[in-house]
């Protein structure tokens, strides 16, 4: 029985022996566990452990991959064989990259404190207990209520002598519930998240997701139209999260975003400053080097509605004649590296959301939006999704709204933008935003 | 893979603090993905997935662990971490494990792994060639193939010990136009349970190529689609995701079992117009969605959901059926190992109407025809659905008039339902991948050309 460490040794040996130039092997690992409560008891509960390994090899300036969840003795031979057959097959002209490593990375510490299993539970049944609690119309909660908490751990290791290796918490806790009255049924959900257990805030989220399911009871659609439309900060980071391949150099070489060469540019409103930082404190995609083994550094993608750079791996950063900007990633141990951001997020303004409201002075705000994997285009940059949210007149809140689009096209948004709130929020993970007033979308209803 | 001794010294280690039911899901799957690009191999990639889930129910408590390492103490060391969660009262006697046989529906002629790439290059090229000839404007096409050969050995507590091979095959080609400041998209994916024959000797993957070039190109000089209340006809084939999102999920116990769906408790009640008659059928040979047995060990069926309006049935999985006092309809599915089964669909579609295509438009007046549809979700609990039209049509006047894009189709599935009002008679079928808790399985949606009689169309005219 091989250690880790003997195991990536002999993997890339055998690769060398095999005739690969270089070889690089990259580890994913995941420990997570997951309590969700019902009717005052831990209805499903797991406990779990995996991980997977991708071989990268470099033979005649191409590079081919291959990948294995099970690290048993045959995994080698296996691995080394099939990633230099592909290798042969790529005939990509773009050169391919291994790299040795940067001369230094930052300090980051992603590791936090998941608490014990005991206290997971107790906390994921005080929340079906609590939630339930809140307010007589909401008497249910939906399957997502409870607890999950994960650790991660990544090493990348290759024959240049890199040898990097990474590990992070994370620990949220859920509420959805379901809201009734009369033939009215409504849900509602809310999250937190953090490194630290103790650090969640289960009161506020039930709060959060009973508020968002009663206030549905009463909406209703609103009139077609062409209206501004402010996207709360609670769902502009999933549209955000929808269309933020168009920043990726990768995406624009290939003719899949419309950017390329455009650097430099005024592609947005001057309220917008779009914020890629891999060493966020506290962040969810918070890492000290990228999955080239690259060190990250904070940047603007856009710095006052003007592109300042796209993001970039090794590959797209030679072919475009730049340098990387440490954005290198992987879908899993089975995808190739690709191009993704990290803690990814629109600069806050100095306006609240009420004064973006007044700023609007009658229109709709977003609180919710469905669909995005279907209803948005990230190569044609449209949109047209199912949203939620509330009527504003005079400034004023006033009725809510459901069973409406909202439709339009991702790139105008940018340029279409009038403010942005004061209100940054990471609702759910690496994407955050403030809410953000939008000049005119059409809004389809009745 | 899995040995009959071992996995019942499992199944007894996972029950040793009591429990109703243990299973265990073992798995080892090889896969195959390669991506080429106009005529440039990007990605060619091979791998292995494998891992086992262990399952122990208490009641209708759910406890589930996963693990990688599928040695003897791996499982063991897996059932101990479901039995430290369980201390149940009850304690099942697991039965003596019993194999299982069946016949095998959907034998493949040639196993992924006898094939040399080349192959799968030379269609895929052939499909890139064709999508790029249908116009200078096409700047990108694009040929991603999936094939798997998937093992999986089940064995649980009342006995059932059984081993399923499936091998299954995809294609998904886009297509992007440009006109210098615009982009659009078309896609097909073609797919079905069968190794690289089917793309070899039973269907043209170049038809469905030109399929997608030409729909990207259409929707390149389209305008934006208006935004309303209107009849709305759509094509058959993947426009059966409308059913899928609308009325599938709400019809699985998943959500049904909890309460939490707008059909519970509507056996035997009319929810649909009566010309809907709609099936949920994981016995179809070869179809994406079809298996000989679910992720449970059950044998799949051919269930009819709706049958001229009335709901006769619900998807039902072993969890499901505990909760509600029903048996298993053998559609209990997971994405991998790493997942709990739910109930899902398999290849879900309404049944030929008696309607004739050309009248569905002749008699509609003013409103849109969905030729293609993209994806979509719902929320079971609300009814609330939404779907993309990949390419659609204005109808003027009972005429198909000029192509419009961006438009997407939202409402209640119980409503919708209820309005659907012309069904015709030529019922085809489309691939397509679904997620919910299980994670991401293959089905298959289908309908034939059909009419809603009022929707709201989001697009980005007002």
């Amino acid at each position: 029985m091989m250690t880790r460490d003997e195991f990536f040794r002999a993997l890339l040996q055998a690769a060398r022996d095999a005739g690969a130039e270089e070889a690089e092997a990259f580890f994913l690992q995941s420990e997570s566990m997951r309590a969700l409560a019902r009717q005052g008891e831990i209805d499903d509960y797991s406990v779990n452990q995996s991980g997977g390994l991708s071989l990268r090899v470099l033979k005649d300036g191409k590079v081919g991959s291959a990948f294995t969840e099970a690290l048993d003795e045959q995994a080698i031979p296996m691995l080394v064989q099939n990633a230099l057959k592909s290798a042969a097959l790529i005939d990509d002209a773009d050169e391919q990259f291994f790299f040795a490593g940067s001369p230094e990375y930052a300090d980051v510490s992603c590791q936090g404190d998941a608490g014990t299993p005991q206290q997971r539970i107790a906390m994921a049944l005080a929340l079906d207990r609590d939630a339930r609690k809140i307010d007589p119309l909401v008497t249910e909660l939906g399957l997502y209520t409870g607890v999950e908490t994960g650790r991660g751990t990544l090493r990348l290791t290759n024959t240049l002598g890199l040898d990097l290796s990474h590990t992070w918490d994370e620990c949220a806790c859920f509420v959805s519930t379901i809201a009734r009255r009369d033939a009215r049924t409504t849900s509602g959900f809310a999250m937190d998240w953090g490194q630290r257990l103790c650090a969640l805030d289960p009161e506020k989220t039930c709060r959060e997701a009973v508020e968002s399911a009663v206030f549905l009871l009463d909406a209703k659609p609103c009139k077609s139209g062409t209206m501004p439309v402010i996207f709360r900060n609670d769902c502009m980071p999933s549209l955000l999260g929808a269309f933020c391949g168009i920043f990726s150099a990768e995406a624009a070489q290939k003719g899949l975003s419309l950017l390329n060469g455009r650097e430099g540019e005024k592609i947005a409103a001057d309220c917008i400053t779009l914020v890629d930082d891999p060493l966020l404190a506290g962040g969810a995609a918070t890492r000290p080097f990228d999955l080239e083994g690259v060190a990250t550094y904070r940047k603007e993608i856009i710095s006052a509605g003007k592109l300042a750079t796209l993001l970039h791996n090794l590959k797209t950063a030679k072919k475009a004649g730049c340098k990387t900007t440490g954005n290198a990633s992987r879908g899993g141990y089975a995808s190739s590296v690709g191009v993704s951001p990290s803690n990814l997020y629109l600069c806050p303004g100095t306006k609240s959301l009420q004064a973006l409201c007044a700023q609007m002075g009658s229109g709709l705000v977003v609180t919710g939006l469905s669909g995005l994997h279907a209803g948005a285009d990230p190569i044609s940059g449209d949109f047209s999704l199912l949203c939620e949210g509330y009527l504003v007149e005079n400034g004023q809140k006033s009725r809510p709204i459901d069973q409406v689009t909202v439709a339009g096209n991702f790139y105008r948004l940018l340029q279409d933008a009038v403010a942005v709130g004061d209100d940054l929020k990471f609702p759910s993970g690496a994407l955050g935003s403030p809410s953000v007033l939008v000049g005119a979308l059409t809004v389809a209803g009745q | 893979m899995l040995k009959k001794p071992i996995a019942q010294e499992v199944l007894a280690a996972a029950l040793q603090n009591g429990g109703t039911f243990a299973e265990i899901f073992l798995e080892d799957t090889l896969i195959n993905s390669l991506l080429l690009r106009n005529d440039t191999v990007e990605t060619v990639s091979s791998g292995r997935k494998h891992g086992a889930g262990i399952r122990l129910l208490c009641g209708t408590r759910c406890l589930y662990a996963y693990t990688n390492d599928t040695s003897r103490q791996g499982l063991l060391d897996c059932a101990a971490k479901v039995a430290a969660a369980a201390q149940w009262a009850q304690r099942a006697q697991p039965a003596a494990l019993e194999t299982v046989y069946f016949s095998d529906r959907h034998p493949a002629e040639q196993l992924p792994q006898g094939v040399e790439h080349v192959r799968r290059l030379r269609i895929m090229r052939d499909c890139t060639r064709v999508m790029r000839e249908q116009s200078p404007q096409i700047v990108r096409a694009q040929a991603a193939w999936n094939d798997s050969d998937q093992r999986v050995y089940i064995a649980n507590s009342e006995g059932l010990f059984v081993h399923d091979r499936r091998t299954r095959t995809r294609l998904g080609l886009l297509a992007i136009a440009s006109d210098g400041t615009e982009n659009q998209t078309g896609f097909e994916g073609p797919g079905a349970m069968r190794g690289i024959e089917l793309f070899e000797r039973k269907i043209d993957a170049t038809e469905r190529a030109k399929l997608a070039a030409r729909r990207a190109l259409t929707m390149l000089h389209a305008d934006s689609c208006p935004a309303g209340v209107m009849p709305v006809a759509m094509a058959g084939g993947f426009g059966g995701v409308v059913f899928h999102e609308a009325c599938g999920h709400s019809l699985e116990a998943t959500s049904v079992s909890r309460g939490q769906s707008e059909f519970c408790g509507k056996l035997g009640q009319k929810i649909a117009s009566e010309k809907v008659t709609a099936i949920d059928d994981g016995t179809i040979p070869f179809a994406w969605g079809s298996t000989n047995i679910d992720d449970e060990g059950t044998s799949t069926t051919k269930l009819v959901l709706i049958e001229n309006g009335i709901l006769k049935n619900y998807m039902v999985d072993k969890l499901g059926g505990l909760r509600m006092g029903m048996p298993s309809t053998g559609s209990g599915r997971r994405q991998d190992y790493s997942f709990a089964p739910t109930s899902r669909m398999r290849n879900t579609y309404i049944a030929p109407g008696t309607d004739e295509e050309d009248e569905i438009i002749s008699s509609m007046g003013d409103g849109l025809y969905a030729a293609s549809m993209g994806g979509g979700s719902v929320n079971p609990a609300t009814g609330e659905f939404n779907f993309a039209v990949e390419e659609g049509y204005l109808v003027k006047n009972g005429k198909i008039d000029k192509p419009v894009r961006g438009a997407s189709l939202i409402g209640r599935g119980s409503e919708v339902l209820m309005k659907i009002d012309r069904v015709s008679k030529r019922c085809t079928r489309a691939q397509g991948l679904c997620g919910s808790l299980s994670g991401s399985v293959p089905t298959e949606v289908g309908q034939p050309m059909l009419r809603i009689c009022s929707q709201t169309v989001g697009g980005r005219k007002a």
